[in-house]
């Protein structure tokens, strides 16, 4: 939807006030700090993580172990599974067994091969941004299962990551009531920090506008430090570990 | 704020002291700030080497707001390349000026937020709802609280306070019906409710863990969801940020994501850590098309260049000095009368305010125990900012007349261990009068708080220095020779210490 | 090898039992303690509560009273730890800075004394009761005092030692904290007690006497016959009795 032009003029002028303040802004800070803001970028000899972390590895079946374990653990569901046939059916049994009526998955080459569709005929499977006129917000939070391929996962801590773009809606992993993430076990790294390190790598040009990690089903513990399940985001979540 | 906090009084001890008489509040805070420590000390020995990541957490922070200016400008300028309107709030009004603005232009109904400690130092639903925005909180906890007109009495936990009957209650006046006092129940009604909430609302609000320099993404933890919700479904995001939330890359984000979570409920991440840079792309299908990102200081900079208080802006937020604290574990948070209670809270409240005046007996309520500093993941010296804080309100003129008294009293005493001796003389013989089977349990004068819980020890017939030369005289008669090993020991720890080998003395944790 | 005892305003005043085990016990590996009796107090009461000024008048009188020996010795880390604190409180006066940071290298709590200089763990002590330990914040958590207490109460012939619950947490003492917030300091302590009481022992043995008083106070408040004692105490009854 195009922004009114008046709207626009509006954000102009924020913005122009913005750059105007910013120098007195930081001005304010360098002076506070008694001494000129530094141009070149300082000497940042505590970057990440301690050397010793960045050592540490463990070799792919205990990586896929140790993730399994810790998604359990915080009430996830961690599945592995030899081929995307056994995933195709895996997700067929999981949604008949569940009367999965809506799915909507993302435009990912890996679920576009998959055959969802031909394997669950009687749901209505919705692909992420397909049809430009499509209000996809609504169609993602009336699915039951959203199904994704992530983008990378870290076995220490548990955790998926999943990347936002045309073909892959953030609604997708986080509105419908079920999450069905597929993590090609070549993604699947030790730790949280060689995921990280590719954000710095590629750099901000090239950054998605959103980066989530996801490490287990949505909980609270806000009423008497009660656990409760699937609060906001999905209660149940499939991690689908293939390889 | 909105509502009146539910322990009223004017100083931290008649708060305090309403607490304490509010035997469900200590109960409640206790059994939860227990398990969130327990949760935590576990979960930082697991990990292991927990002493190497604290310091390197607190390197990271302490090199960050050194170069603030530097990165803090980096930052601005690649939020902005990437699409978002950067704003600066020198003060709290501005910040809330540039919110209420943005809402009207975009002609806002209503607004989600996920927890934002800064928007609750701004004071902001109220000012949202002065011009008929309605402002809704999405974290289970703070929906609970604001349906209660109160304010958050922990920084992890808001609604830590409340019991799951006096939860039911307030959600079945919000149903309409009425709700058993069940978590799943309860929790599963607040789900159904803000769903149509997000999907309506034309604004999400946020705060913001983290502020990556170097790439101009945010970065928010959570466990419920609603923070993801908030930045994914509206139209306009607007987030506030406080200036010093920020580190310089995705790489120090692994150190941040290792402390934080561990610290705050003993988790090994949080359910949701999401990076968000700019609003979404052209072709994206979902995310904000508008983002706006309010930068505050509201007292923040006071502590710049203040080397007794500078490293307080390393702090993340992360609720772990609460949990440790056996004060706020028996007073909770509301009793510490600002946005932010707990030991942090007890220096931050003050340190905010550039005016004496208003710092009341805060930095008191604390025994200096210095279970704080051993919690804080970035290792800030609470305790040693609470004494810091009472010798600046002293500085200030607003001390206490009588104590300033007392203290001139000890200095002249204590300077000189002839008066010293003689005092002790003197209290022997007066405590003859007050002395049953070597104790004192007189409740009057100074004595009265004391023995209000306790019997005092009554003064040794014969102080130690009055024993002492018959003690000195026996142990040289019978004295034996000191083992030459000892010795040498003793003279190589001499030597070492001579030689600027022995550090600081090698055998303390004081700087 | 001069070493001196800083006995503390306290212990001199209320517990000199204290000192005095302290000084035989050494005694018996040819340590002979010296009393310089010009010292008074740290002055931790009024540094603690922001009068600076009247907290160096009393450093002046410590700093001293120990200038001229090699070791320093107290049965408080509380107190040793407010000597940590010396260099910050002179920070502006180069020649007492000198003087602090001197104290501060050779100042050592009682057990850090016998366990990292003397390398003594086992002083042959013999108390054969039911004793729990609470440990002081600023012994433990200031001065990192957390093994030594330890590794001496392991070698106590027949003792058998109980863990506190929430040993860790302070006893709610705090100096002035104990009087302006009284209440709150009242309820702390209770805590304390009723960890103590939990634990069934006969005594509790700790290394400050500030809070053991505290502690001491609460329990003949509440009139429970608990054993309270500070650790040289026991370690030197012990000594007596093997």
């Amino acid at each position: 939807m195009a922004k009114s032009e008046q709207h626009q003029a509006w954000l102009d002028g924020l913005d122009a006030q913005s750059r105007a303040k910013q120098g007195g802004f930081i001005d304010g800070i360098s002076a506070k700090l008694r001494r000129s803001r530094p141009v070149e970028p300082p000497a940042h000899p505590f970057r990440g993580a301690p050397d010793f972390w960045n050592a540490f590895e463990w070799p792919l079946e205990e990586r896929i172990t140790r993730f399994m374990d810790n998604f359990k653990a915080v009430g996830g569901h961690p599945v592995r599974l030899a081929d995307m046939e056994a995933v195709k059916s895996f997700i067929a049994g999981k949604a008949s067994e569940m009367s999965a009526k809506y799915i909507i998955r993302q435009n990912q080459p890996e679920l576009n091969e998959l055959g969802l569709e031909a394997a669950l005929p009687d749901a209505k499977i919705s692909v992420w941004n397909s049809d430009p006129n499509e209000h996809w917000k609504a169609r993602a939070a009336e699915a039951d299962f959203g199904v994704v391929v992530a983008d990378y996962a870290a076995a220490y801590t548990g955790s998926i990551t999943v990347l936002s773009s045309k073909d892959k809606g953030r609604s997708v992993s986080l509105l419908p009531t079920v999450l069905m993430a597929i993590i090609p076990a070549e993604r699947l790294h030790t730790r949280l920090g060689q995921v990280l390190v590719n954000f710095d790598r590629i750099g901000r040009e090239n950054l998605p506008a959103g980066i989530h990690f996801i490490s287990g089903p949505s909980r609270s513990a806000d009423i008497e430090n009660d656990l409760t399940i699937g609060v906001h985001g999905p209660g149940v979540v499939y991690a689908i570990i293939v390889g | 704020m909105s509502g009146a906090a539910p322990a009223g009084g004017n100083t931290v001890k008649e708060r305090a002291d309403l607490a304490l008489n509010n035997d469900f509040l200590r109960k409640a805070v206790r059994f939860t700030t227990e398990r969130l420590r327990t949760g935590k000390e576990k979960a930082a020995e697991d990990h292991g080497n927990w002493d190497e990541w604290r310091e390197r957490g607190r390197q990271i922070r302490l090199h960050t707001i050194a170069h603030l200016d530097y990165y803090l400008n980096l930052f601005a300028n690649n939020a902005r390349a990437n699409g978002v309107h950067v704003h600066f709030a020198e003060t709290a009004a501005e910040a809330v000026r540039i919110s209420l603005d943005i809402a009207k232009h975009v002609e806002a109904r209503s607004v989600v937020k996920s927890k934002s400690m800064v928007t609750e130092e701004l004071h902001l639903n109220t000012a949202l709802e002065s011009i008929g925005v309605e402002a809704i909180e999405t974290d289970l906890g703070e929906y609970i609280i604001q349906l209660a007109g109160e304010t958050p009495s922990h920084i992890i936990i808001p609604a830590i306070h409340k019991n799951r009957y006096q939860i039911a209650e307030l959600l079945s006046v919000d149903a309409g019906e009425t709700l058993a006092p069940d978590t799943q129940i309860l929790a599963g009604f607040v789900r159904r409710k803000l769903r149509e909430k997000f999907l309506e609302a034309d604004i999400g609000m946020t705060g913001c863990n983290f502020a990556i320099a170097e790439t101009g993404s945010m970065v928010l933890f959570e466990n419920e969801g609603n923070a993801r919700m908030v930045t994914t479904v509206p139209k306009t995001q607007i987030t506030l940020m406080g200036m010093e939330r920020i580190i310089p890359s995705f790489a120090d984000l692994e150190v941040m994501a290792t402390l934080l979570p561990r610290s705050a409920t003993g988790q090994k991440l949080t359910v949701y850590m999401s990076g968000i840079s700019g609003p979404r792309r052209s072709a994206d299908a979902d995310g904000p098309e508008e983002m706006h990102i309010i930068i505050v200081d509201n007292g923040r900079s006071l502590q710049l260049g203040d080397p007794e208080f500078q490293e307080l802006l390393n702090c993340i937020r992360c609720g772990a000095c609460l949990n440790a604290c056996p004060v706020y574990r028996h007073i909770g948070g509301h009793a510490y009368g600002g946005t932010y209670s707990g030991p942090i809270g007890a220096v931050l409240t003050p340190a905010l305010k550039k005016n004496v005046a208003e710092w009341d007996d805060i930095a008191n309520a604390s025994s200096l125990c210095g279970a704080c500093y051993e919690a804080c993941p970035v290792k800030i010296p609470l305790h040693e900012m609470l004494v810091y804080l009472r010798r600046r309100k002293l500085e200030a003129g607003r001390g206490d007349k009588l104590e300033a008294l007392g203290m001139k009293g000890f200095a002249k005493v204590m300077r000189s261990s002839k008066r010293f001796k003689a005092v002790l003389k003197l209290g022997q013989l007066g405590q003859k009068l007050v002395v049953r089977d070597g104790g004192i349990s007189l409740k009057v004068g100074p004595l009265k708080g004391w023995n209000t819980y306790r019997v005092a020890p009554s003064l040794a017939g014969q102080s130690f220095r009055e024993k002492w030369p018959t003690m000195e005289q026996e142990i040289r008669n019978g004295l034996k020779e000191m083992d030459p090993a000892l010795k040498s020991r003793m003279e190589a720890i001499v030597r070492d210490r001579e030689n600027g080998g022995g550090g600081k003395g090698g055998h303390g944790h004081h700087g | 090898m001069k070493v001196s005892l800083f006995i503390t305003c306290l212990s001199d005043a209320l517990f000199p039992p204290v000192g005095e085990a302290m000084v035989r016990l050494l005694a018996r590996y040819g340590v002979t303690l010296e009393f310089p009796a010009v010292q008074t107090c740290c002055g931790q009461p009024a540094f603690n509560s922001g009068y600076w000024n009247e907290a160096r008048e009393t450093a002046s009188t410590i700093l001293a009273a120990f200038e001229d020996c090699d070791f320093v010795i107290s049965p408080s880390g509380s107190c040793t730890s407010m000597i940590h604190h010396y260099p910050k409180l002179f920070e502006n006066d180069p020649v007492m800075l000198g003087k602090a940071i001197k104290l501060q290298q050779k100042s050592y709590e009682f057990t850090q004394f016998l366990v990292q200089v003397l390398g003594v763990t086992d002083v042959g002590a013999k108390f054969p009761h039911k004793v729990t330990y609470h440990p002081s914040c600023h012994g433990s958590r200031l001065l990192g005092v957390k093994e030594e207490p330890l590794l001496l109460m392991e070698q106590v012939k027949g003792m058998e030692l109980v863990p506190l619950p929430f040993a860790n947490d302070c006893c709610g003492f705090g100096g002035t904290f104990a009087v302006k917030m009284s209440d709150i300091s009242g309820a702390m302590v209770t805590e304390k007690t009723d960890h103590v009481l939990e634990t069934e022992a006969e005594v509790l043995v700790g290394l400050d006497m500030a809070c053991l008083m505290n502690i001491a106070g609460n329990l003949r408040y509440r009139n429970k016959p608990v054993r309270v004692m500070h650790l040289a105490e026991l370690l030197y009854e012990g000594v007596k009795g093997a």
